[in-house]
């Protein structure tokens, strides 16, 4: 275990909670912690979330109980019950979440009891322990996706065949979420498939509660989530693949056959629309083409990113584009059996590129991994340089691609530095997307 | 015994008996009785809120050479992401270059929640030390080690002697007070503790007399400018550029302030507060141990203010005809270049939402160019607050509601709905429930605009008449989109969450 995490990217279990019920629809939080909580997730989702800061009742509009030494000293359920009556009375949602910080959970309050206290007068409230020690921003996600499929999920609803569920994308703290998700459904209801998604503008409450009915669940990551699949399955029976987030056609293309396989669907049919979409990508990038040789825009290129992006944009980077990402670092705090799965199973790449892969949480460290592993510059007359170079990362990483002259875009969290509303990178169109912002920034004084 | 002499400063909630739970009138706080703010007071409905940590570290990230290393679990601070804009910003426009902030976390997990976190943060300290050969390493305290007991303060004298980095150890957890602008006494503390001694550097060994007077007659028209991260540079330089015109020099103190350079402030002939519910700790401690006098008195937002703050600086250096003459000047011209907005405003209802003094002295300013008071919102309530509510009664023939709010939106949205004012200025994050609600909005804090002193007021009326101008968006979001309350909310009382002191809410 490292002594620190330096300017950690990402915050505690306790502001993914925040995040991810602010992202479902028509759910009240309600937080049972130190009165700072709520604006520290605010103002980090300010700075970090592309400019996306709460929505419906998140933010500082979040009920909060707001405990203090009083309650420390003396348990902070009475000021919690409190809470919780006041923000039924007053507050309209169709769902109350109670989550949990650092303080009430050290001092050991048992919000379960209160919440069904609550849930015998038949208000719609149910809870997760989410407090700031137990994991990050990423594992609060998967904490309310646990006790969202434990605890408001219909028991034994029958399966209905097609219909999927889809997660893994972290809302706000994967910057683009509503784009991604978006981007995904699309995609599976070409298929023919009926998708719940949780967070997508399409989705309901109503769906939600009858997620139990799913043939399959899908998540997007290799990471995110994955708890709250097993969750799922042990309680509602539905079986889980994990597959990387598809950005761009390769990605894109083996999502769907593992899709169509995995539900049995008709293999020609699944091909055929691949074929259709790879048509209309290459039709859309055909008058890029001489641009792209104009000015020479294939780049070097370094990768840092969460488990998500830190796959999924090699990936398409190295396959699609066919750059040369020869560094992948991943930002995430993971184990080492995580670290070996990720490196064994996601860069098998069709363009037999072999990037290095650094596990690294501390931005400024990351240069040091690039010196180790790229020939010194020694005042040879000749020398390969690491150039041209692209920095596609975070905005912590603007300093990396400065100090050695790269392009730099911000996808991965913090993003301080664009304004995200529904952009997403997922799919064909969302590798064209991608195009156009990495290659916009390279242009950008043209 | 001082203050500073103790471990950790009191909390304002003591100290000044400052309250965060009020709904009134501003006849009612001016009044003789003033029977109001019982620090006792709580609701039975709260919303969430920041702590000390926020303001804390928004004046930590931003000394140089240092880095932060918050003790806590993961997400205490980060926060930073958002404070990391106005360092980068704050360090180009000072010194043309922009870096980022350097903040670190020990991210307490659970089985050190159980058994302590000390040896963590001391590995943490030690490494910090090696690997980024700071000059301070400013230790913040979260919630989770006030709770377990970790000692701060233990652990930096243990690590001392062996790491080369001062070693500043501060209190922010965020459970122990109400009252947010405790942060700046616990910023304060540390700094006054640990880094207000003379570097051994400075001493000549054959002093030269004539460098020496002249120093001295430096010193002398010299003046802390406090600066707690409430305005920018932009407001720094003109405030800088007022008492230069005064013949006085500035140093500007503590933020963006380099550790090696924080003893100036003992050499200054007058410390000036710029809000006076920021600065009375610290000044009150400079002027106790190292004799700087200091001005608590004013916040120069607004034209009056502007003056009578220049006025009081003037007073001690006896440049009362100076300052008069120079207020002369500055007012003629702001006002022929305010003259084109303030058909603008006249008439016009608005609603203030910030920190304690900034609000009221807001509600100065916007009279002054013409809007009408509809309310007000301060998000505490400390005894430097009184002298405002009467300068702004003093200007209203009519009465107008005072909310005592550490931010509560709901209580925002009732009054809003009932005031239905023209125009709405909220802090930085407290804009979304009047933009909801359809009413022009404007930030009133933001470190990279402009509003202090006269350029801040012609700024400001500047980026007003723009909102006025066109405020369709604002509109056209109250069409499509809802606060969360449940209508009837809106018919009751705005205050009806506010418990007094017996339990009871005031219906």
């Amino acid at each position: 275990m490292s002594e620190f995490i330096e300017r950690p990217r990402y915050f505690c279990a306790l502001g993914g909670a925040l995040e991810t019920l602010s992202a479902l629809p028509d759910v009240v939080p309600i937080l049972h912690a130190a009165p700072g909580c709520a604006g520290n997730i605010t103002w980090t989702q300010n700075g970090g979330s592309g400019l996306q800061v709460g929505g419906y009742c998140a933010a500082l509009a979040v009920p909060s109980s707001n405990v203090q030494e009083r309650e420390v000293v003396f348990g902070g359920l009475e000021r919690l019950r409190e809470e919780i009556r006041s923000t039924v009375e007053l507050i309209e949602g169709r769902l109350y979440f109670v989550i949990t910080g650092c303080v009430t959970e050290v001092i050991g309050d048992d919000v379960k009891a209160v919440v069904s206290e609550f849930q015998k007068e038949g208000v719609p409230i149910i809870h997760a322990e989410t407090g700031g020690f137990k994991g990050n921003s990423y594992y609060g996600y998967d904490l309310v996706l646990q006790s969202l499929f434990r605890n408001y999920l219909e028991r034994d609803v029958l399966k209905v065949k097609k219909r999927v569920n889809v997660w893994g994308v972290v809302p706000f703290m994967d910057v683009f979420w509503r784009g991604n998700l978006e981007g995904v459904r699309t995609l599976l209801e070409k298929l023919g498939l009926e998708v719940n998604s949780f967070f997508s503008g399409a989705d309901t409450l109503d769906d939600i509660r009858k997620a139990g009915g799913a043939e399959l669940n899908i998540v997007l990551s290799d990471v995110y989530g994955v708890e709250a699949a097993e969750v799922f399955q042990e309680v509602h029976g539905t079986p889980y693949i994990q597959l990387p987030l598809p950005v761009g056609p390769s990605a894109t293309d083996q999502f769907l056959q593992q899709v169509s396989e995995a539900l049995s669907l008709n293999k020609s049919a699944t091909d055929q629309m691949i074929a259709a979409e790879h048509q209309q990508y290459y039709h859309y990038f055909e008058p890029l083409i001489e641009g792209y040789n104009d000015l020479d825009l294939q780049r070097y290129a370094i990768i840092i990113g969460d488990v998500n992006y830190a796959v999924a944009l090699t990936r398409f980077l190295a396959d699609d584009l066919g750059w040369l990402p020869e560094f992948v670092v991943f930002t995430d705090q993971l184990s080492e059996e995580q670290q070996q799965k990720l490196t064994d199973a996601r860069f098998d790449l069709k363009s037999g590129l072999k990037p290095k892969v650094v596990f690294e949480t501390d931005t400024s460290e990351i240069i040091r991994h690039l010196k180790q592993n790229w020939p010194e510059f020694k005042s040879q007359k000749y020398y390969n340089a690491f150039s041209p170079a692209f920095v596609v990362g975070s905005s912590l990483d603007r300093d990396l691609a400065q100090s050695i002259g790269a392009s730099h875009l911000s996808i991965s969290f913090p993003v301080a530095n664009r304004v995200v509303i529904d952009r997403g990178y997922t799919g064909y169109r969302g590798g064209l997307r991608l195009i156009e912002d990495l290659l916009s920034s390279i242009i950008v004084g043209r | 015994m001082s203050y500073l002499d103790n471990k950790e400063p009191p909390r304002r909630d003591d100290r000044l008996q400052a309250s965060i739970t009020y709904g009134g009138s501003i006849c009612s706080l001016a009044g003789p009785g003033k029977g109001c703010c019982a620090s006792g007071q709580d609701r039975s409905f709260t919303q969430g809120s920041i702590c000390l940590l926020l303001p804390g570290l928004a004046m930590l990230n931003s000394i140089p050479d240092s880095v932060v290393l918050l003790h806590g679990a993961i997400g205490c601070g980060s926060c930073s992401h958002s404070q990391n804009a106005n360092i980068r910003s704050g360090g180009n426009t000072r010194w043309g270059r922009t870096k980022d902030a350097l903040w670190l976390s020990t991210a307490l997990n659970e089985s050190e929640v159980v058994n302590g976190g000390e040896p963590k943060l001391e590995a943490a300290i030690r490494k910090a030390d090696r690997r980024y050969r700071p000059a301070t390493i400013i230790v913040v305290a979260g919630c989770v080690p006030g709770i377990i007991g970790d000692d701060i303060d233990g652990v930096a004298a243990r690590l001392q002697p062996e790491v080369s980095a001062k070693i500043l150890p501060v209190h922010c957890e965020g459970f122990k007070t109400k009252i947010w602008a405790t942060a700046y006494d616990a910023v304060y503390h540390s700094l006054g503790r640990n880094l207000l001694e003379n570097p051994e550097y400075q001493s000549r060994i054959i002093p030269d007399e004539l460098e020496e007077l002249k120093e001295k007659h430096r010193l002398s028209r010299t003046v802390n400018l406090m600066n707690v991260s409430s305005m920018g540079r932009v407001d720094e330089l003109e405030l800088t550029r007022l008492l230069n015109a005064l013949g006085l020099e500035a140093n500007v103190f503590p933020v963006f302030t380099k550790p090696e350079e924080m003893y100036k402030a003992t050499q200054a002939a007058l410390s000036i507060s710029t809000c006076p519910t920021h600065d009375d700790y610290f000044l009150k401690h400079l002027q106790e141990t190292y004799g700087v006098p200091y001005i608590l008195k004013h916040m120069p937002i607004g034209i009056k203010n502007t003056g009578d703050w220049l006025r009081e600086v003037a007073a001690f250096f006896h440049l009362e005809e100076q300052a008069d003459q120079l207020i002369r000047q500055e007012e003629a011209d702001l006002q022929a270049a305010l003259a084109e907005f303030k058909p603008w405003f006249s008439g016009k209802k608005v609603f203030i939402s910030a920190g304690e003094i900034r609000a009221y002295a807001n509600g100065y300013l916007l009279t002054e160019l013409g809007f009408e008071i509809a309310g007000i919102r301060a998000f505490h309530h400390d005894e430097f607050a009184e002298g405002e509510y009467q300068k702004l009664a003093s200007l209203y023939p009519s009465d107008f509601p005072v909310n005592i709010a550490n931010a509560q939106p709901f209580e925002e949205a009732n009054l809003l709905k009932k005031l239905q004012p023209d125009l709405f200025l909220g802090h930085w994050g407290g804009n979304a429930t009047a933009s909801k609600l359809g009413i022009a909005t404007h930030v009133i804090y933001n470190t990279g605009l402009s509003y202090i002193g006269y350029k801040g007021v012609y700024e400001l009326a500047k980026r007003l008449y723009r909102q006025l101008k066109n405020p369709i968006l604002n509109r056209n979001l109250r069409e499509h989109l809802k606060l969360p309350y449940n209508p009837k909310w809106y018919e009751r009382d705005p205050f009806s969450y506010i418990k007094s002191q017996g339990g009871q809410n005031n219906v």
